[in-house]
């Protein structure tokens, strides 16, 4: 009768999740990203023609770059989302997940069904984290897409002057996605305890993109030395090194094995905090 | 009352704890700020002399001694144009590691007296001897016997070449670190890079006039030659006349160079480059390691080529000092330093977002540049012609000396001024079909012919990306002069310039040939060159690893698969365990046991419940607000820990996802929807969430909800009423044999109510149980067969309701007073006649009071 492993499937959570409005919402932020930019750049009177300028120089000028395909489009599409865009649509898809139905009070019945703490949990966060890496693949391909219609088809052209042709473009710029999909673990980790630590949505969201927002800024203050090693954002661009002839692996290696390590611990706290919760919403 | 004191004192134990990390922490940074501040006052303040040079030379000089005495010491060359103050904050930092460091101004500079004579052996070589002497007669310096002081020399450029040639002639020196030196001043100044011993490469003018410019102009008074030595500055004269050294000259320059002793230095050797220096480039260090090497294979060499030089680069002079200090730490201290043979930076790497600067990257190999094999690939262009204009006008531009390379390793637009069109040319290879690292010099040889018998030409290696831009590394460029051209040509194998640079699949490998350099003398006929690939280009292969060793790499991996596996363990202790709980031995469908619930803010909210509830009946939990109905509730959902005692559904415990729980339908507290969802697909989605297969009764369950077609639209827009009864639909979804309902009438109308009332009682005639909360008498009154009262948490009455009822409207003198009675005594409902009585008074007193309300 009662099989506790059918309750709240994936496709049914899936389900609750992709009707929500803010889903919609969320990837069309997304997605409006890499349109905004085009039609600006496309249509903006200020537009720089003459191309790119030298790095190293203090110029970097990322939108010239953008112009140059659609590889070189999706790359700085990259770039402009990976500080704020993507950890405020993963911070909205991991943070909301569970405090969004103590919010609606449909929590207590879905526990009371039964479905087992650790396996709403579990079922919650597998939901989340498919609806993270599709917003970034929707970032990809609508860049891709975006970029090809405006920009036509080039080489990938890095900021450092290396040229790769098409398939390596697309090589190193899924290189890059799935860097920054298991980098950006940190953020959904981080939302998903506090949504759990919390009832109310906008606070599970809104903490997680503050912390991100505060390490960035510590990240930024050199006097902190090595400190900022341990901070969660200081490998979220070590992408940048998927840019370089030959890839030199150990950011990489370091920000992803960080990413995971915190997101281990964060589930792990969020399993045993909501394992030994009072529900009272 | 235990588990009240028991939760404040755990608290209390945590807010200790986090006030001791917080002391912890605060005392251990303050620690760690006096040791940073008691380091730096360590050192005494330095002392000034004037010490005795050689030939009767005053060199100014400053020593600085450490804290701990007696200790090995360095002297510390200046480069060239500065002074001895201009090496004192390293020379403080290295006193600060525990070493006596004497600066000293060289001849011809500053306030030293003497000229300057390019660091020959007989004028600033000799006064280094001098100053080993004087640290010989310091007895705050080590001493390996009474006249060889434990001693290691440093310099950049011009200090540099000093202490390579003093670690040559004088073998008390203990530990060499050069920094951008020379090799041989003549390869410096008349490059030349094409296998012809016949003749000398051209004239490096535009370095030689800014560094004689910079000596002569501050001492402009002492007439054109500055303080240069006479022999020197006449060399100079006729280089610029000349284009051409003679075999004085050359004399001169061979005593002025590191390579006519290296054969004799057997100190440890560390010798520093830049990549962005067309002065002296990447290829003096390496010939400086390979004459040290073959002369003394025993002694111990290392090289690094960072990313600065005379052109400016990336200046890396923190890490480059670490590593000169390394480097005399492993040597005159015999610390355990691991030293890597050589060290590069390729700034081919990652950029900094913050302001557009490199980032370098730092690889690591276990030997030098082009000692470790090669790899040829075929040049496809066959010949390229290029005009060399009359006057040697207009040049290109690869450098500028002191600036910076005109064209870095950096630069992506294309067309630079390195190469001019007609002027220059290219022999290519074929695109890339695999990434190439190149770290050393290539070779490539070429048949050149000329309209003139003798030919000056600038090669150079350099990176063609699709897009049509060329990228000449650093600017640095291998001049050639070559003599005796035959008629149909003749075949040259050229050294090109040592260089750092990455290519891409898709790039071209190529040589780039130019007439011209502006910073070389040129010929000054116009001529006609045609250049022939004779050979493919062969680049040097080396094995690198990031500077973080291949097992540093492995340690983050497993580390977070050793925390991943922590982090499941942890959570899989931690976890709340309820499934070893003993079955309970009771007959009734639920039965509560000495119930408590005590709220982490210490509010108690039920306290020692006990009661039973059979089949078939309806109960009603009836109390004011704030009795624990609720509570008690969600303990019975699962929801909630009790603090003590327990809640069975058919002797089975109750816990959070106990399988007992499917049996179970609840309405708590109002509803809870998916808002933006209809309600025809809330309670779908409610059933395919809460792992059932049997029959749902959805249309039993429709037909409760009464709403019609109002079924389909969005529960955003329901009215409470509405709600309420899609939640009770769903409660009874798959018909449970325990129905739990928390004040399910409210927010529906007379008629609703009354149809609810019918719902629940027919519910409960098909041997089903129905619980439900209130704090209404009618509604328990109307609905229910037995009864429990509850007041502050409290269990006041327990019956059928017909039993309870029976003496209700009998006169009560005071109802607190009764209450007070009541919950003094030991709250159990017993067959105490008298206490029955007051009771059921009380009952029908607070029934009357709800309804009031």
């Amino acid at each position: 009768m009662y099989n506790a492993r059918k309750t709240l499937p994936y496709r049914t959570e899936m389900y609750r999740q992709l009707k929500r409005k803010r889903t919609l919402f969320a990837y069309i932020f997304v997605m409006s990203l890499p349109i905004i930019v085009a039609l600006a750049v496309k249509f903006g009177t200020s537009g720089n023609s003459t191309g790119p300028t030298r790095f190293g120089s203090g110029t970097a000028d990322l939108i010239g770059l953008a112009t140059k395909g659609a590889a070189n489009f999706t790359s700085t599409m990259f770039y402009f989302a990976t500080p704020f865009l993507l950890v405020a649509v993963i911070s909205i898809f991991n943070g909301d997940t569970v405090a969004s139905e103590a919010n609606w009070s449909t929590l207590r019945y879905l526990l009371a069904a039964p479905v087992p703490r650790t396996r709403l949990l579990i079922q919650k966060l597998k939901v989340s984290l498919t609806l993270s890496a599709l917003a970034v693949v929707i970032l990809v391909g609508t860049s891709w897409v975006v970029g090809e219609i405006a920009f036509g088809n080039a080489p990938l052209l890095t900021p450092l002057g290396v040229t790769m042709q098409s398939h390596m473009a697309i090589v190193r710029l899924l290189i890059v996605g799935g860097y920054l999909s298991i980098n950006l673990l940190t953020v959904a980790g981080l939302a998903f305890y506090l949504s759990v630590a919390t009832d109310v949505p906008l606070g599970a969201v809104g903490g997680a993109i503050g912390i991100m927002i505060l390490s960035n800024i510590l990240d930024a203050i050199t006097g902190l030395g090595t400190l900022r090693n341990w901070l969660p954002t200081h490998y979220s661009f070590s992408w940048f090194d998927a840019f370089s002839s030959t890839i030199d692996w150990t950011q990489m290696i370091r920000g992803a094995s960080y990413a995971v390590m915190l997101f281990g611990i964060l589930i792990a706290l969020a399993i045993h905090r909501f394992g030994k919760k009072d529900i009272t919403s | 009352m235990k588990d009240v004191t028991d939760l404040g004192f755990r608290r209390l134990v945590k807010r200790a704890g986090v006030v001791a990390l917080t002391i912890f922490s605060v005392l251990t940074l303050s620690v760690s700020g006096a040791c940073i501040n008691s380091s730096i006052a360590a050192t005494t303040a330095p002392e000034e002399l004037t010490l005795n040079g050689a030939g009767g030379v005053q060199l100014d000089a400053t020593l600085f001694i450490p804290s701990t005495t007696p200790a090995p010491a360095i002297l510390l060359a200046h480069g060239f144009g500065g002074d001895k103050t201009s090496v004192a904050s390293q020379a403080k930092e290295l006193a600060k590691a525990g070493y006596v460091v004497l600066t000293w101004t060289a001849r011809g500079f500053g306030k030293s007296t003497g000229e300057i004579s390019m660091d020959a052996p007989d004028g600033e070589v000799a006064d280094t001897s001098k100053l080993i002497d004087y640290l010989a007669s310091r007895k705050e310096v080590i001493h390996q016997s009474s006249r060889d002081p434990l001693v290691g020399i440093t310099g950049s450029s011009y200090g540099g070449a000093v202490s390579l040639l003093t670690a040559g002639y004088d073998t008390r020196i203990d530990a060499v670190a050069a920094n951008i030196a020379w090799n041989n001043l003549q390869s410096v100044l008349f490059p030349q890079n094409a296998a012809d011993k016949a003749a000398t490469g051209p004239y490096k003018k535009f370095w030689a006039g800014t560094f004689f410019s910079i000596a002569t102009l501050p001492n402009s008074l002492a007439g054109e030659c500055g303080t240069f030595a006479a022999t020197w500055c006449q060399a100079f004269k006729d280089a610029v006349a000349h284009g051409v050294p003679t075999a004085d000259e050359i004399a001169l320059m061979n005593a002025s160079s590191p390579s006519s002793v290296a054969d004799r230095i057997s100190a440890p050797t560390l010798l520093m480059q830049g990549e962005s220096d067309s002065l002296f480039p990447l290829s003096e260090s390496s010939a400086t390691a390979r004459a040290i090497h073959a002369a003394h294979p025993n002694t111990p060499l290392a090289m690094i080529w960072h990313s600065g030089g005379h052109d400016g680069g990336v200046d890396e002079s923190p890490r480059l000092n670490q590593a000169t200090q390394d480097w005399f730490d492993k040597y005159l201290k015999k610390k355990v330093v691991d030293f890597p043979q050589f060290q590069v930076t390729n700034t081919n790497g990652s950029i900094s977002l913050v302001d557009s600067s490199v980032i370098p990257k730092f690889l690591q190999a276990d030997a030098f540049p082009n000692t470790s094999g090669t790899r040829q690939i075929p040049l496809q262009t066959p010949f390229t012609a290029l005009v060399a204009p009359i006057g040697g006008i207009p040049a290109a531009i690869s450098s500028l000396p002191g600036v910076g390379s005109a064209a870095t390793a950096l630069s992506i637009a294309g067309g630079s001024a390195a190469f001019l069109p007609g002027q220059s040319g290219f022999l290519e290879s074929a695109p890339l079909t695999s990434p190439v690292s190149i770290v050393g010099s290539s070779t490539v040889s070429v048949k050149i012919s000329s309209t003139a018998s003798d030919a000056t030409l600038f090669f150079s290696l350099v990176v063609r990306t699709p897009s049509g831009q060329t990228k000449l590394p650093n600017g640095i460029v291998a001049p050639i002069h070559v003599t005796g051209l035959s008629g149909a040509g003749s075949v040259f194998s050229i050294t090109l310039p040592s260089v750092v640079v990455d290519a891409a699949v898709g790039d071209k490998l190529a040589v780039a040939i130019s007439t011209t350099d502006q910073g070389y003398t040129l010929p000054q006929d116009g001529r006609m060159y045609t250049v022939s690939t004779a050979s493919p280009l062969t680049i040097p292969l080396l094995e690198f690893r990031s500077s973080a060793s291949k097992s540093a790499q492995l340690v983050w991996p497993i580390s977070t698969v050793i925390v991943i596996l922590l982090s499941a363990f942890y959570a899989y202790i931690r976890r709340a365990r309820h499934s070893g709980k003993p079955q309970v031995d009771s007959n009734a469908l639920v039965s509560v046991t000495n119930l408590s619930k005590v709220y982490k803010d210490g509010y108690q909210a039920v306290s020692n419940l006990s009661f039973e509830v059979e089949r078939g009946q309806v109960l009603g939990l009836l109390g004011p607000n704030g009795a624990g109905k609720t509570t008690t509730l969600r303990m019975m959902m699962g929801l909630i820990f009790p603090t003590e005692g327990e809640i069975a559904i058919e002797g089975k415990p109750i816990y959070p996802g106990s399988p007992t729980l499917a049996n179970l339908g609840s309405f708590v507290e109002g509803s809870g929807f998916l808002p933006h969802l209809s309600g025809r697909e809330n309670l779908d989605l409610y059933w395919k969430s809460i792992g059932r297969e049997d029959d749902p009764y959805i249309e039993e369950a429709i037909a409760i909800t009464d709403l019609g077609s109002a079924l389909d639209k969005k529960v955003r827009s329901y009215s409470q009423g509405m709600r309420q009864r899609l939640a009770i639909a769903q409660a009874m979804l798959g018909m449970p044999d325990l129905l739990v309902l928390d004040e399910p009438t409210n927010g529906l109308d007379p008629q609703q109510i009354k149809a609810m009332r019918g719902v629940l009682k027919d519910y409960a005639k098909t041997g089903r149980t129905v619980i439900v909360s209130s704090h209404l008498l009618a509604e328990v009154e109307q609905t229910c067969s037995h009864v429990v009262l509850m007041h502050r948490g409290k269990l006041v009455a327990f019956g059928p309701m017909k039993k309870i009822l029976k003496r209700k409207g009998k006169a009560v003198a005071n109802l607190e007073e009764i209450f007070i009675e009541l919950v003094g005594d030991e709250l159990t409902i017993g067959l105490n006649d008298t206490l029955q009585k007051k009771t059921n008074t009380l009952l029908a007193q607070l029934l009357q009071k709800g309804k009031g309300n």
